[in-house]
């Protein structure tokens, strides 16, 4: 189950972030998104250097903590995803394809003339359309 | 890398991992030891420590090498066993009390991430972790599975003060007495023994001593004995400079004197003999055991077939023996002996050796699933490998399979786990693998929250070194360790944490979490009582828009409790609740302009601008270069505003409040400085003022009392915006500064906000000034003025047009001195009509009524009212002090609509002040003015009378629900009468319109003017009929008299703002229509009926040409046709009425076709059937009128049926004939009839042109300058007249 996603902005500052969890930990999930920033700057400073990543926007498994799993995702406008989940084993097929999903809305989202460009995405559209994408992950991993 | 053993973990691992000396001594060794506050082990351990001893060591293999660091650990007897866990954690808790505790009074913020950066690392890094470190790692000395802490040698200390030393000797190591650890078969029981005979100077002689050593040579043997002299010093009072002990005995208190009686000497002696004890004794002993032990494993273990064996026999055993911490081994069991073999040459520096060896006893351990065991090995082989510098990833790899080897213990090697880690992490901190550091820290946590939450702000630390610094993580590990501290109620420590995390999250957007560490970092400085820097934290969440409602009410509510704590009101300069929005701030102040109402204050200043513009005497609004500007004021008092002392300063604030939830804020007050003498501060060189004196004598000491501030109280709900205004009122002269605002929240907290360095937006009449912002809140305070306050009477807010009401203005003086030469201006004079005083009382709507006994005074009243709205009151009139004026005003809704009503009055003040000769009072009042009714007039001429006129009123009734009874028409001006043509009665029975009701009525209206000229006679101008009455026509009310004040006035002014001129042109009538309403529906006049007057300028005849004629003529004809044809005379007499000179040029046509195609050309108001010129009689003869209705249903048929005309025009088809402005002219007309019939004589055409006399008077209808007219019916009969012959 996905229990938190986020987008952050190039300085690192967040501008979407939504949990889907009942707890109210809504604290830890910022401090958990928070800390993933450090491995987006290191994987971003340090890519690999084979071929295929090059263009990578995918970041893969940032780091699992307790319960967690984080995974990155940055976009070319240095604008980083993240995905946090209780799922233990997670298809990397399976994040990159809610990532792609997930960046498509956020390009929708941004894309809105009202929207201010660094400021906090709002849009309740937005909103419902990653709250589908975030159920619809869960069925897809469960299949 | 640099050496090994030169980083802190060698450092650690040299100083932690060697030789054990167990001590046993006598009650009276110590006692002459504590007469140095030291005991024995104390007094000995700076002198165990051998940074250089440089001694050949030579172990197993036959090359010697040379030890030049060695160590000796000394231990009591007593202390040789495992540690009680619950002392040791307490221990510890201590040790991070007392860190806490210190820490805590040097901790000083890093404000910003890079200076958290850029100091070195040595100061970053709290050294206490090392010191804690240790201690943790002390813990777990003497535990079974290690070698390391096994004695190996035993150290007897006797006194020569006890009685029979050497018997003393023996007892001391008494089985008995001896650790368990050794007892049990733990440890090896067999190991070195040194005897030490100590003698104390003070005690006595030393020959004394020598005796007894010698008896111990004999005793024990000649090497091992040996004797110490210390105390030499009598009176104790020898103070070592940089004293030895101080890092052995950490709870010494700074007084005391650490060994005092340690002479030189002494201390020398101690040296020697612990060097020779090491070098000569313990050294050699190892080398010798580690030869002997190494030559057993030799035989035993080393080799195939042994090795063959060894598996062989370990198999076996493996079914037999399975117990969850693996198969007990004791000292002399082949395992354990090789494990002493590596910890032996670990200790002595055989590192390849110690290896070997760990790593031969590691799989046996293995197979044997002593797992503990394999733990402690492996951790020691990780270690090994760091010492050597060989392979990292053996190293590594060794040390996490300790660790993982530990943690699968569970708590039973939870502490061991712990030493691993720190291990572990040292080593890759020393390898600059922070990362990979701060992850083992992490892991290290474990059930001991103390413990986990040192490990988490170490991890923390190893992020903020690691290269780059990855502060988000730092951040993240602080705050968890912080909450540990918090668990553990270490609050200082957890404070700390959360204070230096607060860099990380400084300056993001990451709210949530910054709100999380300054509201926690507030409820423990709280807790611990430092209220002042809890509000300061608090401070920072106050206004956290983005959190839930109840966290908000938490934070305010943790917020006011703290401050309560505090006892004392705080004052914070930047308080964030509310919100101030600053650019609102708006400062209204009178100087010479003052406003009557807020309202008025409101009105742009260029609107009051342009209306005072001619009633403020130019001369001091704005005095030229040569008037010395000095004379009034002081130059740079220009700069500055003014106001007068005893009037209040007003400023608009607008707060906000950006929580959801409500709050209290009370006693909002300005913050002001009023300085009594402006010279003061000014201290320029502008000294010219004439009172100075007189101000210098006011003391300054005495200003709280000489300004008056006004205290708002409000709440505001969630979110609410609300503006407040704030008055401040200077009591005496001076300069007043407005500083700020003040305010209470909650009736706790005092907020400060100075407007000083903020841009203000001040409209101060409209006029923006350019000056810096704190000089436009500076005020130059003069002395009180008399200060007009002026009301106007019972004008209503909503009313019906075409109200006509009379106000009263009343202007009071309180003030001491009067004020005179009044002016009024009224923006909107159609509305608002300064009236007569002596009109003040009269009875309305009486006062307006025709007054039939009163000569006329003329057609305005008041003559002296000049134009442009502008009111002189009389001369003799002023307003005395401490009285008040009331005036007269009449009011009239000209339109409807939203009508603002600016009345603005000038007043001169005598010899009050230099600076202030005069004074404006502005009174804004806004009008809401409903329709009422809709008036429209239709004027027509009378195609036969030049000079009348067919007038059609029609009017609507728009209200919704009032009913107005209408009372009269009137023309205005005595040109015109006017009468109705059918009595009112039969179209408005009722007299009263209904809402929604319409009226049409048609009047006669008379050019007087004109007909007197046909009539010849003068009519008296009483008998001028220019009103009718509408109402009920047996009442004799008078009339309202249109023609004076105030209906004459109100006529003017809405002549002249519709943009005509005050005079007439003929055939240009103005009307008033009067009604009334008698449901008064405003409250004040109940029994008086409203009066309503309606306005209509300049109605004039919908198509009207200049020209105008009259065919005159017989209208019958009696002719025999059996004579000539008969001619008819007429007469035409064409009139021009413009004030150009025309020229005419009639044309007479009798050809139809030709009519026609003119008629379609010129003008299309007449039907088309009237185009034929004639038409049979009637068959019925006797009746000799025909009525049009008979004309219009004609059949044009004799069109069809003849193309000759029945008559032509004889004479001139075309006449031309010039018309002077203003004249008429008589044209003769012929016609010649061939047969009886009725003939319509208008196939005829009028060409005019004008010619206009100068270009100015083109004006109204008139600028058709040419036009066609069509001719009118005008009908002749013809009748056959022979039978009357």
């Amino acid at each position: 189950m996905i229990v938190c996603v986020a987008v952050v902005g190039h300085q690192n500052n967040p501008l979407y972030i939504q949990s889907f969890t009942d707890a109210d930990d809504a604290l830890k999930l910022h401090h958990i998104v928070h800390c993933s920033l450090d491995v987006v700057d290191e994987r971003v400073n340090n890519p690999k250097k084979s071929g295929p990543t090059l263009n990578e926007t995918f970041l893969g498994l940032l780091y699992p903590t307790e319960n967690y799993k984080v995974y990155g995702y940055l976009t070319n406008t240095k604008v980083k995803f993240i995905l946090v989940t209780t799922d233990l084993d997670v298809r990397d097929a399976d994040v990159r394809n809610f990532f792609r999903r997930f960046h498509a809305a956020y390009v929708d989202a941004v894309s809105n003339p009202f929207h201010v460009p660094g400021k906090k995405i709002t849009s309740r559209t937005f909103a419902d359309r990653v709250s589908t994408i975030v159920q619809s992950f869960g069925l897809s991993s469960s299949v | 890398m640099a050496d090994p053993a030169s980083t802190p973990l060698g450092k650690m691992l040299l100083e932690e991992i060697t030789p054990v000396v167990m001590v046993l001594c006598t009650p009276y060794v110590e006692e002459s030891c504590l007469k140095n506050g030291l005991s024995l082990i104390q007094l000995l351990s700076p002198f165990c420590d051998f940074t250089n001893i440089d001694v050949p060591v030579r172990t197993a293999s036959d090359q010697p090498y040379r030890l030049r660091k060695f160590k000796l650990r000394l231990f009591y007897s007593s202390d040789i066993r495992q540690p009680n866990l619950e002392v040791a954690k307490e221990r510890l808790k201590k040790v991070i009390t007392h860190v806490g505790e210190k820490n805590f009074l040097e901790s000083s913020d890093p404000s910003q991430v890079n200076n958290l950066l850029s100091r070195p690392e040595s100061e970053m890094l709290p050294s206490w972790f090392q010191f804690f470190n240790k201690e943790l790692v002390r813990t777990l000395s003497f535990s079974d599975h290690e070698a390391f802490d096994h004695p190996v040698a035993c150290l007897l200390v006797v006194s020569s003060k006890d009685d029979e030393p050497v018997n003393r000797f023996v007892d001391l190591f008494n089985t008995n007495k001896l650790p368990s650890l050794l007892n049990d078969g733990a440890m090896d029981p067999k190991i070195m023994k040194h005897y030490l005979l100590l003698h104390d100077n003070q005690d006595g002689p030393f020959n004394k001593a020598t005796k007894l050593l010698a008896d111990m040579r004999n005793a024990f043997g000649q090497n091992d004995c040996q004797i110490i002299c210390f105390n030499s010093s009598q009176d104790g009072k020898i103070h070592h400079q940089d004293n030895p002990w101080a890092p052995f005995k950490s709870d010494a208190l700074p007084t005391e004197n650490l060994g005092g009686f340690l002479n030189l000497d002494d201390l020398n002696e101690i040296k020697d003999f612990m060097q020779e004890l090491s070098s000569k004794h313990i050294i050699p002993y190892m080398e010798q055991k580690i030869r002997v032990l190494n030559q057993q494993v030799s035989a035993t273990r080393k080799g195939f077939r042994n090795q063959i064996k060894n598996l062989w026999w370990r198999k076996g055993k493996e079914d037999t023996i399975d117990t969850p911490n693996g198969p007990v081994y004791t000292f002399n069991s082949i395992e354990s002996q090789i494990r002493i073999l590596g910890d032996y040459a670990f200790m002595l520096g055989d590192y390849e050796l110690a290896l070997s060896n760990y790593r031969l006893i590691s799989t046996d351990y293995k197979l044997d699933k002593a797992w503990k065991r394999y733990a402690g090995v492996q951790e020691m082989m990780g270690l090994t490998y760091f010492l050597l510098d060989q392979s990292r990833k053996d190293a590594e790899y060794c040390m996490e399979n300790a660790f993982n080897t530990y943690l699968k213990l569970g708590s039973a090697g939870r502490r061991n786990t712990t030493r691993c880690g720190l291990w572990w992490a040292e080593m890759l901190k020393t390898r600059d693998q922070l990362k990979e550091a701060a992850t083992v820290y992490f892991r290290i946590c474990g059930e001991d929250t103390l413990h986990s939450a040192v490990m988490l702000e170490q991890a923390s630390f190893c992020y903020l070194l690691s290269k780059p610094p990855m502060l988000h993580k730092y951040g993240f590990h602080l705050v968890l360790s912080g909450d540990h501290y918090k668990k553990c109620d270490q609050i200082k420590h957890a404070i700390r944490t959360y204070r230096s995390a607060i860099p990380v999250y400084k300056g993001t957007t990451w709210s949530l979490i910054k709100d999380h560490v300054h509201f926690h970092i507030g409820q423990w400085y709280a807790l611990l009582g430092m209220y002042d820097v809890a509000v300061t934290h608090m401070l920072e969440v106050l206004a956290s828009t983005h959190q839930s409602k109840t966290t908000q009410e938490l934070f305010l509510r943790d917020f006011l409790q703290i401050v309560q704590k505090t006892g004392k009101t705080f004052e914070v300069l930047k308080l964030q609740l509310p919100v101030i929005n600053i650019s609102s701030l708006k400062v209204i102040f009178e100087d010479q302009r003052t406003n009557a109402s807020a309202a008025a204050a409101r009105v742009k200043e260029s609107l009051w601008r342009s209306l005072e513009e001619d009633i403020i005497p130019s001369s001091t609004a704005r005095s030229n270069w040569l008037e010395l500007q000095s004379k009034i004021m002081p130059r740079k008092y220009k700069e500055s505003n003014i106001c007068v002392a005893g009037e209040a300063l007003k400023v608009d604030i607008e707060f906000k409040n950006p929580l959801q939830i409500p709050i209290s804020v009370s006693s909002v007050s300005l913050m002001c400085e009023l300085c009594a003498n402006p010279e003061e501060d000014a201290n320029s060189s502008n000294n010219e003022v004439q009172n100075n004196e007189d101000r210098t004598s006011t003391s300054s000491g005495d200003i709280n009392s000489c300004l008056i501030l006004s205290e708002v109280d409000f709440s505001l709900e969630g979110g609410e915006t609300t503006v407040v205004q704030l008055t401040v009122t200077p009591r005496i002269e001076g300069i007043l500064k407005i500083v700020g605002v003040k305010w209470k929240l909650s009736s706790a907290v005092v907020g400060l906000c100075n407007f000083e360095f903020n841009p203000v937006n001040r409209v101060v009449r409209g006029r923006r000034k350019q000056h810096s912002p704190s000089s436009d809140l500076k005020f130059l305070v003069i002395k009180s003025l008399p200060r007009l306050q002026g009301f106007i009477h019972s004008l209503p807010e909503k009313t019906y047009a075409g109200d006509l009401w009379p106000l009263v203005l009343e202007l009071s003086n309180q003030s001491k001195s009067p004020v005179k030469n009044l002016k009024m201006k009224i923006s909107n004079p159609r509305f608002l009509y300064a009236g007569n005083q002596k009109e003040l009382n009269a009875d309305f709507p009486a006062c307006l009524k025709k007054k039939m006994n009163v000569e006329k005074s003329g057609r305005h009243a008041n003559v002296n009212k000049t134009l442009q709205n502008l009111y002189h009151f009389p001369e003799d009139i002023s307003v005395q002090e401490e009285t008040s004026l009331s005036w007269p005003l009449w009011f009239h809704a000209a339109v409807p609509g939203n009508i603002p009503l600016y009345i603005t009055i000038y007043y001169e003040m005598e010899g009050v002040s230099s600076i202030m000769k005069y004074r404006t009072l502005r009174m804004h009042y806004n009008l809401q003015v409903l329709p009422s009714l809709d008036v429209s007039f239709q004027l027509s001429t009378r195609p036969s009378r030049s000079q009348e006129f067919l007038l059609r009123m029609d009017v609507v009734n728009k209200t919704s629900s009032e009913c107005f009874q209408v009372h009269q028409l009137s023309s205005v001006g005595q040109q015109w009468e006017i009468s109705l043509l059918q009595p009112v009665d039969s179209i408005l029975p009722s007299q009263s319109l209904f809402a929604g009701q319409s009226l049409s009525c048609f009047f006669m209206l008379k050019d007087r003017r004109r007909s007197s000229t046909s009539e010849d006679s003068i009519p008296s101008l009483s008998h001028i009929q220019s009103d009718v009455r509408l109402g009920p026509q047996d009442n004799s009310e008078a009339f309202f008299d249109v023609s004076s004040s105030p209906l004459a006035d109100f006529h003017d002014c809405e002549r002249s703002s519709r943009g005509m001129s005050s005079q007439g042109c003929e055939y240009k009538v103005d009307f008033v229509f009067i009604t009334q309403l008698l449901k008064g529906n405003s409250d004040s006049s109940s029994n008086t009926p409203l009066v309503f007057s309606h306005h209509a300028c300049d109605c004039s005849p919908s198509s009207m040409s200049p020209i105008s004629w009259l065919v005159d003529g017989p209208r019958t004809i009696q002719h025999n046709f059996s004579a000539p044809p008969c001619e008819v005379n007429l007469k035409m007499t064409i009139t021009n009425s413009s004030d150009a000179i025309a020229s005419v040029h009639i044309n007479t046509f009798d050809s139809p076709s030709s009519n026609n195609q003119l008629i379609n050309d010129a003008t299309t108001s007449q039907p088309p059937e009237h185009q034929s010129g004639w038409s049979e009689i009637p068959i019925v003869n006797d009746t000799k009128i025909i009525t049009t209705e008979a004309l219009t249903t004609r059949v044009p048929k004799s069109l069809s049926l003849e193309s000759v005309p029945q008559f032509i025009w004889s004479g001139t088809s075309s006449t031309k004939l010039v018309l002077q402005p203003r004249s008429t002219a008589e044209i003769p007309l012929q016609i010649c009839v061939f047969t009886p019939g009725i003939y319509d004589l208008s196939n005829y055409i009028l060409n005019w042109n004008l010619t206009p006399v100068n270009d100015g008077e083109n004006q109204g209808e008139a600028n058709k300058s040419s036009g066609v007219c069509q001719g009118y019916p005008y009908y002749l009969s013809v009748l056959e007249s022979n039978f009357k012959d």
